[in-house]
């Protein structure tokens, strides 16, 4: 069984969607469950996070072994339905870059590393009106990103947060915060729950949450 | 115990010992030697950066005789824009804002740039840049390029016609993903040909492409095959690449320029493709972590530049500004930091202008 434990994350780390579904195939006819299938392919999925952030890997390999990670889960899903065993799905997130600023790449990356984590990810691009945010926080969302590349919108961060007081839903919401000109500190003060220096930081951070 | 007045990388100020920094100093240098492959710098080197962080000075200089170049990116921009583009809201205009910058701010160089400061937006426009160009040239005595960032990203929607990577991937279409970027990275190069030659044929010193590859892989080697186009067609102009990050992004993670993939290159592997594509001189960038001292990221900053510029074949002049070679990022960065990265990277990173 060590052996197929080794394949599942190896097959992971090569993030070929052929090797592995091949790996799945193997470890089911090892008699291994599901459980401890998707246990060992999110040991290799963390290590492909690792690689990531190491610039080892990049966005299109990572999101290659999530689409490997999602291909094995079509096959365990409803194997792990049948057995009763079927964990929750991970909190919704809402992500967008904020209004009046149009800087999209690092909210992107940020949202696929998410997904790839297994949130529900319902990213609303760029130039995202406030209301936009509220009403998916209203819609269900436990978790709300905002990305914000310049200091002229930055503060646009901080007038999300005073909507969800004033709406009375900011203790629904875990609010991340994250771009160039933010920093710890200004998280800090303008109230947000968490602040990402890089995507996998913040990955890693809404991970903790265990929402 | 004496504690020496320093910043964090979010420019706020802080008081750390001796040791303190000495310790942030050896991390940060050990940093970028883990993530680029690239050795610590000496014990000797460690002692330098203290002496110069330590200063009781609150500004710092380099001794007489060593003083480096000074070029300006960004145009008139500096003066006209906005806090968020890193302006000061003085409306001035390009002539003036250029003769400023070479009769009070001592700019060796400087730069003709558009108000999007973007390639694309140029195309629509070349005449009014090519006339204005030539009229500003008639009064300037120091060398004058045009200025503008690659921008690959308003190539893709909504911007432009190809599909946006950051949008396919999400939806598993990596292959398509791959596709646009490269089929916009043709474009780039294409549209970089086309303004920077016309450009230099109104008189341009030079092409400054600025934040090459903030779009990721793609747009770096879109910028370095337009940079090749242009050197191709004006052999004698001066073509200054500047960086946008110390990492190339991989949003493609497999695109090439002569054969070497570029996503995960750090600025010593950099430098030697812009050499390749035809440049005179090579911006480096390492960035600032917010979270981290001043310490930390100015011996990181340096560690990379350092080796940037002993494999370099070519000028290297370090990007020095809010959030990048060990300056911390806020609005205003503090002068006390701003001097102590300038005089680092000078004094010993060996840096061939700022």
């Amino acid at each position: 069984m060590n052996n197929e434990k080794q394949e599942l994350y190896d097959a992971m780390i090569a993030y070929k969607v052929p090797g592995i579904q091949a790996a799945v195939d193997k470890a089911r006819k090892a008699g291994m469950s599901p459980e401890e299938i998707i246990e060992n392919l999110g040991l290799g999925m963390t290590e492909v996070g690792v690689l990531f952030e190491r610039g080892k890997l990049f966005l299109p390999h990572v999101l290659s072994a999530a689409a490997g990670m999602k291909s094995a889960m079509d096959v365990l899903g409803p194997e792990m339905l049948k057995n009763g065993t079927a964990s929750a799905v991970k909190a919704s997130v809402v992500m967008g870059t904020v209004e009046g600023d149009v800087h999209d790449i690092g909210k992107s990356i940020c949202s696929t590393m998410l997904q790839c984590a297994g949130f529900d990810v319902h990213d609303l691009g760029r130039d995202v009106p406030k209301g936009d945010f509220i009403k998916e926080i209203k819609g269900g969302c436990k978790m709300c990103g905002m990305s914000a590349l310049m200091t002229t919108t930055m503060t646009v961060q901080k007038d999300v947060i005073e909507m969800l007081k004033a709406e009375g839903i900011r203790d629904q919401v875990k609010v991340m915060v994250g771009g160039a000109p933010v920093t710890q500190a200004y998280c800090d003060k303008i109230g947000a729950d968490v602040y990402g220096e890089s995507a996998s930081e913040t990955t890693r951070k809404a991970k903790e949450l265990k929402i | 115990m004496t504690e020496y007045y320093t910043r964090m990388g979010d420019g706020k100020r802080v008081l750390m010992s001796k040791d303190a920094i000495f310790a942030d100093l050896v991390a940060g240098s050990a940093d970028a030697a883990d993530m680029g492959g690239i050795p610590d710098l000496t014990s000797a080197e460690i002692e330098k950066l203290f002496e110069i962080i330590s200063d009781k000075n609150r500004v710092v200089g380099v001794e007489p005789g060593n003083e480096v170049v000074l070029t300006y990116d960004i145009g008139q921009l500096d003066f006209t824009g906005d806090n968020g583009n890193s302006g000061n809201g003085v409306d001035v205009g390009r002539l003036e804002s250029a003769l400023l910058h070479e009769r009070a701010l001592g700019a060796d160089t400087f730069e003709l740039a558009h108000a999007d400061y973007s390639i694309k937006p140029v195309k629509p426009v070349i005449s009014n840049e090519m006339q204005t160009m030539e009229e500003i040239q008639n009064e300037i005595v120091a060398p004058y390029f045009y200025g503008a960032m690659p921008n690959m990203g308003l190539y893709y929607k909504p911007d432009g016609p190809y599909g946006n990577p950051a949008d396919l991937m999400r939806e598993y279409k990596i292959e398509e993903a791959m596709d646009q970027a490269e089929k916009a990275a043709v474009h780039l190069a294409r549209d970089i040909e086309y303004v920077s030659t016309r450009l230099v044929a109104a008189g341009a010193d030079g092409f400054n492409f600025d934040t090459t590859a903030s779009a990721g892989d793609a747009d770096c080697v879109g910028t370095l095959n337009g940079v090749k186009a242009l050197r191709k067609a004006c052999p004698d102009t001066y073509i200054n690449v500047g960086m946008s990050g110390e990492s190339v992004m991989g949003i493609h993670g497999m695109i090439e320029f002569e054969g070497q993939v570029v996503a995960g290159l750090y600025p010593h592997q950099q430098v030697k493709l812009a050499e390749k594509a035809g440049a005179n001189v090579f911006g480096a960038v390492v960035n600032t972590n917010t979270s981290k001292s001043l310490a930390w990221n100015l011996a990181r900053s340096v560690a990379f530049t350092k080796v940037c510029v002993e494999k370099s074949s070519i000028p290297v002049h370090a990007n020095m500004g809010m959030g990048v070679g060990g300056i911390p990022m806020c609005e205003t960065a503090p002068i006390d930091a701003v001097t102590r990265c300038n005089k680092a990277m000078v004094e010993i990173a060996k840096v061939d202008g700022i």
